[in-house]
């Protein structure tokens, strides 16, 4: 079986991505005490899903238009 | 003057930042030393300086850390404005739990262009200054993460605000029951096993209820969930918040409290009430030549109704608080206090059966009387005493010894005879027990506490006012 080619580039970028993870999403998670529930925070992460890709649609479409006078 | 740990309260102490500490009359806060210089930092934003000159945000000023005694090394001390007469969530009508939640997500919204995010969202967040909302956790604002697109306070929101408002609409759960058993609100799951299939569906339950439900169900144990990757980019991570806000006040306001809803005690002065409109002027005189002579600062009104009285207080210039059972009446109270901009804070309290001191160790909230305690220029007992002797079978005695409690100076009360249509229609069978109450009887039992100013019948009714004025103590 064929070892899978790892791109040490690619290894950095999740290295770098993880330290990301921690600079960026850890402080509000620290000291955010109030019970971030179950139901509503997997929610609020399909709703972040959902907006996150209308937020490239929409740049997307804000694009085209731009190109057309 | 310095506060010795023995003369403090520590009313708020969950967030890891720092505490709040009531110190003879002062609220006080107290930062822990690695947080001293971010809350410097929001402190000087421009979100702050705006929301603080427009009365929605505390002020906060640095003093001296010998201001308090038992610092540790590097803790910094602020003073925040006192606001007059703290309320709690559970003594507010829907209408004042809904502006809550408005200035709640506005306040959010725009600390999201400034780079800062709310790390807790509960309507404890907020006090009242007269009807207006005022935030009073400054320590809640902390920076956000540039590409985090996540608000960790969101389910706090759902719970403390959206649920107990939807559930007391659609299904009659008073607020008050709601949030004095329940600190952190209602589960989605609570209201999913009481919406009906098609309620379920539409907005907002399908967001605040049902999808998270559904969602819950299926997790898998994963304590990663809890650490969502961030966002792409700063820029997307702004947007999908700004979405989960605006969607917030959305269904905020789809739970918002239906304007004229009835009850007993609504429009009962207009037209509930036995006084004619030659007697209402009767005793709006005596109540406004009351009002002139004692000048009051602060007025207590018990049982308030929909705060007729409590308006006249206002428009003397009296910052007013007006209680009465009935979250209707209350709720119209601060409609009316809102739209003519009127220093009335309305409150849903039952003289009777005050809100108890709460929280860990009671010491949270404090209760009803605490705060009342000596805290009133004057209180009003209007169309009131009846029903407090006869419904809830309180002495006359106590009843005013309880007003001379609360009451720095003056005391406005109405003396309902048993001969009233009104005592009458809640006797209900049992006169014989007031078959002694007489205007003498009433008069003697206010002397030991109360010396008589005026007072005067109503034409035509069984009802006397009188305006009395605190007894001193003997020299």
């Amino acid at each position: 079986m064929l070892k899978p080619y790892r791109n040490p580039f690619a290894s950095l970028a999740s290295l770098a991505l993880a330290a990301m993870v921690v600079l960026l999403a850890s402080p509000s998670h620290l000291f955010g005490y109030a019970d971030p529930g179950t139901g509503a925070f997997l929610y609020q992460a399909v709703y972040a899903a959902c907006i996150g890709g209308v937020f490239y649609f929409r740049k997307f479409l804000a694009r085209i238009f731009r190109k057309r006078p | 003057m310095i506060a010795t740990p023995d003369a403090k309260t520590l009313s708020s102490f969950r967030d890891p930042a720092g505490s709040v500490v009531h110190s003879r009359d002062r609220i006080l806060r107290v930062i822990h030393p690695e947080f001293v210089s971010e809350f410097e930092t929001f402190l000087a934003t421009r979100i702050a300086h705006e929301s603080v000159e427009s009365g929605t945000l505390i002020t906060s000023e640095r003093i001296s850390s010998d201001a308090l005694a038992g610092l540790n090394p590097g803790e910094a001390l602020y003073e925040h404005e006192r606001v007059a007469f703290p309320s709690y969530p559970y003594e507010w009508p829907a209408e004042m739990l809904h502006a809550a939640g408005i200035l709640t997500l506005d306040l959010a919204r725009k600390a999201l262009n400034e780079g800062y995010g709310l790390k807790d969202a509960t309507p404890y967040n907020v006090l009242f200054r007269g009807p207006r909302p005022v935030f009073v956790d400054v320590l809640s604002f902390e920076r956000r993460g540039a590409c985090d697109a996540s608000w960790m306070a969101y389910a706090q929101f759902v719970r403390t605000f959206l649920l107990p408002l939807l559930a007391n609409r659609d299904f009659g759960w008073p607020l008050q029951q709601t949030l004095s058993g329940r600190r952190d609100g209602l589960e989605p799951e609570m209201i999913y096993r009481t919406a009906g299939f098609l309620q379920r569906l539409a907005s907002p339950y399908l967001q605040t209820v049902t999808l998270p439900t559904l969602l819950a169900a299926k997790r898998r144990e994963d304590a990663s969930l809890y650490h969502p990757k961030p966002a792409g980019s700063e820029e997307q991570a702004a947007y999908i918040l700004r979405n989960l806000l605006n969607g917030c006040k959305k269904q905020l306001s789809a739970a918002g409290p239906r304007a004229h809803v009835d009850s007993t005690w609504s429009e009962y002065l207009e037209h509930k009430s036995l006084y004619s409109s030659q007697q209402l002027d009767e005793k709006e005189s005596f109540v406004k030549e009351a009002l002139d002579l004692a000048r009051p600062v602060t007025v207590l009104d018990a049982g308030a109704n929909e705060g007729h009285f409590s308006m006249l207080a206002a428009r003397t210039g009296a910052a007013v608080v007006a209680i009465d059972t009935d979250p209707v009446v209350v709720g119209s109270i601060w409609r009316r206090a809102c739209a003519e901009s009127l220093d009335v804070q309305s409150l849903v309290v039952d003289i009777t059966r005050p809100t108890p001191a709460s929280g860990w160790r009671n010491q949270e909230c404090m209760s009803f009387l605490d705060r009342a305690d000596g805290a009133f220029d004057m209180v009003f007992m209007l169309a009131l005493m009846h029903h407090i002797v006869v419904t809830e079978r309180i002495p006359l005695e106590d009843l005013l010894a309880l007003a001379a409690e609360i009451s720095r100076e003056y005391l406005l009360i109405e003396f309902v005879a048993p001969q009233d249509p009104m005592f009458q229609r809640i006797v209900r069978g049992r006169e014989a027990l007031y078959s002694q109450l007489t205007q003498e009887r009433f008069e003697d039992a206010a002397k030991p506490h109360w010396e008589l100013v005026r007072s005067r019948q109503i034409t035509g009714l069984h009802r006397w006012l009188y305006l009395y004025r605190r007894r001193r103590a003997e020299p």
